[in-house]
Formats: C-alpha cells, sequence, structure tokens
C-alpha cells in the first residue's frame, strides 16, 4: 500500500505570484493522491490574496488539503480566506481533520496551524504575566487539539499538517534565538500520541527538510524557500525496491528555471 | 553630564540592522521575516529568498528610501517552482 503526497507550504501568494506555481501543478494527478500546503499561503491573509490561492491551486484534479500559516492571519480577515479557499474545493483544517480514499487506502490528515513555544528544556512556559500564559496556552490549545484530531480519524494511514514545526531538527539554518517563534515541542507531543505516519509543516523558510520526532514518526519541512520546487512528493506505505530517493516517472525534462 | 554617544554619523550599525529587518517584516509592502541583513565593511547585504522578482525590487525601493544614506547592496533570490524531478519514499 502506498500513497503519493505532494506538499509544499509558504508559497505566500499574492497577484505577482499566479501562474509560477501552476505548469508544475498540473502534473500533479500522474503522481500523486493529494496536494498538501503547509500554511503561509498568502503574503498578508487578505480575502484578494486568497483569490490568488483559490486560482493557483484549485481545480486540480487531486484533493488539495491546507492549514493556514501566520501570514495568513495578519489582516484578521481568517473567516474570509477560508470561505474563498473553500468556494474552491480547498479543505481548511484547524484542529480537525478529513479522510480521503485513495488508491493505496485511506489517508487519514489530521491538521493545526500551531504555534511558537520552544523546544524541550528551552521553552516559553505557563507562567507569570498574562501575555505570557495567552502565548502558552495558545501552545498548548494548538497542540491537543492536533493530538485530539489525529486520534480521532478511522483510516490506513495517518498525516500531520502543520505551519508551526513539531521538532527543532528542521529548523537548523535558522537562528537558534528564534526557535521559540518557529514551533513547539508539544505538536511533537501530539504527532507522537498517534500513530502517524508523516509530519508536515513549513514556516521555518531558512530551515531544512528532514526531522523526526521523538516518538520516531519522520518530519517534512515542506516550505517552499526550503524545497525550492513547486511541492515535493512523498511516497509513503510499504515500498517493494528500497531506494531513497527515485526518479519521477515523467517524459518531458524541460524546465524553467528563473 | 551625559556622555551622549555622538559620532555624527547617523545610529550604531546594529540599530539599523535591526530596523530594516523589521520594516522588511512589518511593512504591508514587502512582509518578508526572511531576509538576513549581513553587515560588511562597506555596506549592508541583503540575503535571503522571494516568490517573485517585483518582491526584490520592492524590497531594495523600501530599503533605500528610509535608509537613503546607507549603502545596501541585494544578494535576494527568487525561489524555483518547477514540478520536482525526484521522489522521496518512506516506510
Ligand atoms: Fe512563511
Ligand atoms: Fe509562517
Amino acid at each position: 500500500m502506498v500513497i503519493r503526497i505532494a506538499a509544499v507550504g509558504d508559497v505566500h501568494l499574492d497577484e505577482d505570484v499566479v501562474g509560477r506555481f501552476r505548469p508544475a501543478l498540473e502534473e500533479l494527478p500522474d503522481c500523486a493522491d493529494v496536494l498538501l500546503l503547509a500554511g503561509d499561503l498568502t503574503r498578508h491573509g487578505t480575502e484578494s490574496e486568497a483569490r490568488c490561492v483559490a486560482q493557483e491551486f484549485g481545480g486540480l484534479g487531486v484533493p488539495v488539503v491546507t492549514v493556514l500559516g501566520n501570514h495568513d492571519h495578519q489582516c484578521d480577515q481568517v473567516p474570509q480566506v477560508v470561505k474563498v479557499l473553500e468556494d474552491a474545493g480547498i479543505t481548511v483544517l484547524e484542529g480537525n481533520g478529513v479522510v480521503l480514499d485513495c488508491a493505496g487506502g485511506r489517508l487519514g490528515i489530521a491538521g493545526v496551524k500551531g504555534f511558537g513555544g520552544g523546544f524541550a528544556g528551552r521553552c516559553a512556559s505557563d507562567f507569570g504575566e498574562p501575555e505570557m500564559k495567552a502565548f502558552v496556552r495558545t501552545t498548548n490549545e494548538s497542540a491537543e487539539s492536533l493530538g485530539k484530531a489525529l486520534r480521532s480519524l478511522d483510516c490506513d494511514m495517518l498525516v500531520a499538517l502543520t505551519h508551526y514545526s513539531p521538532v527543532p531538527d528542521t529548523l537548523a539554518g535558522e537562528p537558534l534565538e528564534i526557535y521559540p517563534f518557529l514551533g513547539s515541542y508539544q505538536l511533537g507531543q501530539a504527532i507522537d500520541s498517534a500513530p502517524t505516519a508523516l509530519a508536515l509543516h513549513g514556516h521555518a523558510h531558512a530551515g531544512t527538510e528532514r526531522g523526526t520526532t521523538p516518538g520516531g514518526v519522520r518530519v517534512r519541512n515542506v516550505a517552499h524557500p526550503v524545497i525550492k520546487q513547486a511541492y515535493s512528493v512523498f511516497h509513503v506505505g510499504d515500498q517493494h525496491d528500497s531506494d531513497q530517493v527515485s526518479p519521477i516517472g515523467r517524459s518531458g525534462s524541460q524546465r524553467s528555471w528563473s | 553630564m551625559s556622555h551622549h554617544r555622538d559620532s555624527g554619523a547617523g545610529p550604531p550599525d546594529e540599530y539599523v540592522e535591526a530596523e530594516i529587518h523589521r520594516l522588511l517584516a512589518e511593512d504591508p509592502a514587502v512582509a518578508e521575516q526572511g531576509i538576513t541583513v549581513v553587515r560588511r565593511e562597506r555596506a549592508l547585504v541583503l540575503y535571503g529568498e522571494v516568490e517573485s522578482p517585483h518582491r526584490r525590487a520592492e524590497i531594495l525601493r523600501r530599503v533605500a528610501e528610509r535608509f537613503p544614506d546607507v549603502p545596501i547592496t541585494s544578494d535576494i533570490g527568487v525561489i524555483r517552482a518547477q514540478a520536482p524531478t525526484e521522489i522521496e519514499q518512506l516506510p
């Protein structure tokens, strides 16, 4: 059983970017069962930017599932942004999940934006000023809702989708001083509370691709500036050959590099 | 009797760096958090990756407008958006 998952985050769309991803996206039905978007779809979270996202990522021929990122919250238009995306057939997750019937089995995706907070032994604590407690409460509630969503899905394969990172591994390349703004260990703990097969996130533009939760779940940072391609494709499940990376079966090879 | 440090050369470079960094993140015309400001001997250099040539031009325009006296060069790239040529297999 293999499920083919395409993923990218942090595309930060506005009118000036519309059309840049589309040629690569048109190939998706040939190489993936689903496209997951790891948040920061827009620059400022306006309704008009959301329309750019709908135009670029709508009607692809594969289901598209997303979480929002911090940029998508900037203008306080989350309900409008979500509506525009959902009208374009894009599923927006926040503390909930969805199960998709794929050729290789039922794929369960639980998603949440997540929040900062930091990583074990170097994290913010629920103590002191109300502002600090509110910060950590946001961290905790976000992670708890992810855990609950993951544990609630009835499926053959479970994937966690967040904007903020669940592990410090995939932040390598970012300044250590800003790790607490890039993710929290509580997200990792939530991911480890369920039989998760893969965790995808974005947000850390200067981070690296690969990491693992303390519980052994593979984590991939799919932020566009990190993967430097329109999306990454993961084949998850039992493999016949043991190669870690193999070429995509596709004939054309001309690509525009700009 | 305050020992006010005033070299006549404007604010210390660290503050200019911090201000540029915040300008890039908070200015709605830019809103980029992934740009690094590095101090070199003769100029500040901006590094990072953006989604379009238009955004790169806008960053330089805004920074030059706000800090007309600071010499600034840029090495900002536009992120490629081609389809992948390889997949990753995970057990
Ligand atoms: Fe981002
Ligand atoms: Fe982000």
